[in-house]
């Protein structure tokens, strides 16, 4: 564990010292270095837990979403520099400073054993983030985006604290793999119902489950490039992987409890695809359809079979690859046109037709088209759902043929049609974008060759 | 000279990542060391070790 926490926080310095013309060199290339050794996580075990020490493990769960945790430091790192560039030197330094205090915290919580430890991880997460938007973002609105954000998590995560504070008074321990052998500590009592509730809610919001989503899409626009990348790569995923962790604790409570989550988790995947069918802002669409792949993900998660945290799984990553270069693709245009507006920036694709190739790339894998692993997540999702209760069918196969076509009206909408006509002249797409793209989709074409790296439990 | 100097003064910053990863290393190898403490000394299960065997699990 901490021969990939220590040189990540190794990286601060670095950042701080680094000289004038090296420092995005340096930061990358040696971010790039940690994710290559981090790789070593994904190698398969009969164990349960690699790494393990009395804090930390790294079980089939958490291997995967470390490997693209730290994958994603790189890349946040690549997308920034452009809007960067006016910046002072000391901006620019404290701003990587910021992007890789989050990583550190990141990890831990995607590796605690311990779930005090992970709580405090997972808070420590929202102050940098915060930051992020707050600091970074463009608009003035970016500030009542920081409020929601944070307030969303803080009020829905103090009650996970006080449950987390009553298990341990109960069972004297919160060490997860100890957890897990013990009797269900939370009984079909008011009191086991309520702490159940706590428990998940906090996950819920991060996730973020349809209804409690509406920091979502505010945090996204306002972010800088950095920041919604972080946002829907890694933050979302906390969320699921919370849920996921939590629900193994609840015993028998979830089959009463889980039926108002997936509801809204399935119903929600439907109105959030009709959402984007609707949307004018780029940026909006890309976080709504974060919201309509995560309800699936909850709906997985919930009902705690071998196929479905498998699927959950699978989803989570490659959402998490796909959603993050839909995002590097969204600031591409944004930074050469100043707008997010659909209607705005239509017909790139004769402007800039290499770009509009990784637009394409993009898109299918986000409409799950046949090899991609979006779409074995989906079908092994929609299996599971379909066991547990044969008319998710209509919702989910909704769902479905709702993403294929949002994704298909935002393909259409930047790429074809005419120009217009504000559009006089505008930058060629450079060699680090297309590297970030690059990036972005080597892993996502690697996994569909291997996908049991990253499903989780079977 | 100068010119070592100088490249030393430019790019000793290469070290600190790679510094951290040997520490790192180091502690987890340290931890794990700890987690044996009590290896082979439980009064039910000890027994001796075979001829040329270093320890009785790793």
């Amino acid at each position: 564990m901490l021969k990939i926490i220590i040189p990540t926080i190794m990286l601060l310095p670095t950042a701080l010292l680094s000289p004038k013309n090296l420092i995005w060199t340096n930061t990358t290339t040696h971010s790039l270095l940690i994710a290559a050794i981090s790789l070593q996580w994904l190698h398969p075990t009969y164990f349960p837990h690699k790494n393990l020490s009395q804090w930390a493990g790294v079980d089939q769960i958490s291997a995967p979403l470390l490997v693209l945790s730290c994958w994603l430091l790189p890349l946040m790192l690549m997308a920034s520099q452009n809007h960067l560039q006016q910046e002072p030197m000391v901006r620019k330094r404290i701003f990587i400073t910021t992007l890789i205090t989050i990583q550190p915290f990141i990890i831990l919580a995607f590796s605690a054993t311990e779930v005090i430890l992970f709580y405090i991880s997972f808070e420590a997460t929202l102050i940098p983030t915060l930051i992020l938007i707050t600091r970074w973002g463009n608009q003035p609105e970016r500030l009542s985006a920081g409020i929601y954000l944070l307030f969303y998590t803080l009020i829905s995560s103090l009650p996970l604290l006080v449950t987390l504070l009553h298990l341990h008074t109960q069972t004297g321990t919160l060490h997860l793999p100890t957890l897990e052998l013990m009797h269900p500590s939370l009984t079909l009592s008011w009191t086991g119902t309520l702490s159940g509730l706590a428990l998940l809610m906090t996950f819920m919001v991060k996730a973020p489950l349809y209804g409690l989503h509406l920091w979502l899409p505010k945090a996204h626009v306002e972010a800088p490039i950095a920041g919604s990348m972080l946002l829907a790569a890694l933050l979302l995923k906390l969320g699921g992987y919370g849920i996921m962790r939590v629900t193994m604790l609840m015993g028998p409570l979830t089959s009463y409890l889980c039926f108002p989550f997936m509801t809204l988790a399935l119903w929600g995947a439907l109105m959030t695809s009709s959402i984007c069918l609707r949307q004018t802002d780029l940026k909006s669409l890309i976080a709504y359809s974060s919201v309509s792949h995560m309800g699936l993900v909850i709906a997985a998660s919930m009902i705690q079979t071998d196929w479905s945290f498998s699927g959950a799984m699978i989803l989570m990553i490659s959402h998490g690859l796909t959603s993050s270069m839909l995002f590097c693709l969204a600031n591409t245009n944004y930074e050469r046109t100043h707008s997010r507006i659909l209607l705005l920036t239509r017909g790139l694709q004769p402007l800039l037709p290499l770009m509009s190739t990784w637009w394409l790339l993009a898109n299918l894998t986000n409409m799950a088209l046949p090899p991609t692993t979006n779409l074995m997540a989906e079908l092994t999702i929609m299996t599971a759902l379909f066991n547990w209760s044969m008319p998710t069918i209509i919702l989910t196969g909704l769902a479905t043929l709702l993403t294929a076509s949002y994704t298909l009206f935002m393909l259409l909408m930047t790429q074809r049609g005419t120009s217009p006509s504000y559009i006089t002249s505008i930058p060629n797409s450079n060699t680090r974008e297309h590297l970030l793209m690059t990036l972005h989709i080597l892993p996502m074409l690697l996994l569909m060759l291997k996908p049991e790296l990253i499903s989780g439990t079977i | 000279m100068v010119n070592f100097i100088q490249a030393v003064r430019d790019h000793w910053v290469h070290i600190l990542v790679p510094l951290g990863f040997v520490i790192g290393c180091y502690l987890d190898r340290m931890n794990d060391e700890k987690l044996s403490a009590f290896r082979n000394k439980s009064l039910l299960y000890r027994r001796e070790l075979k001829p040329g065997e270093e320890t009785t699990w790793k």
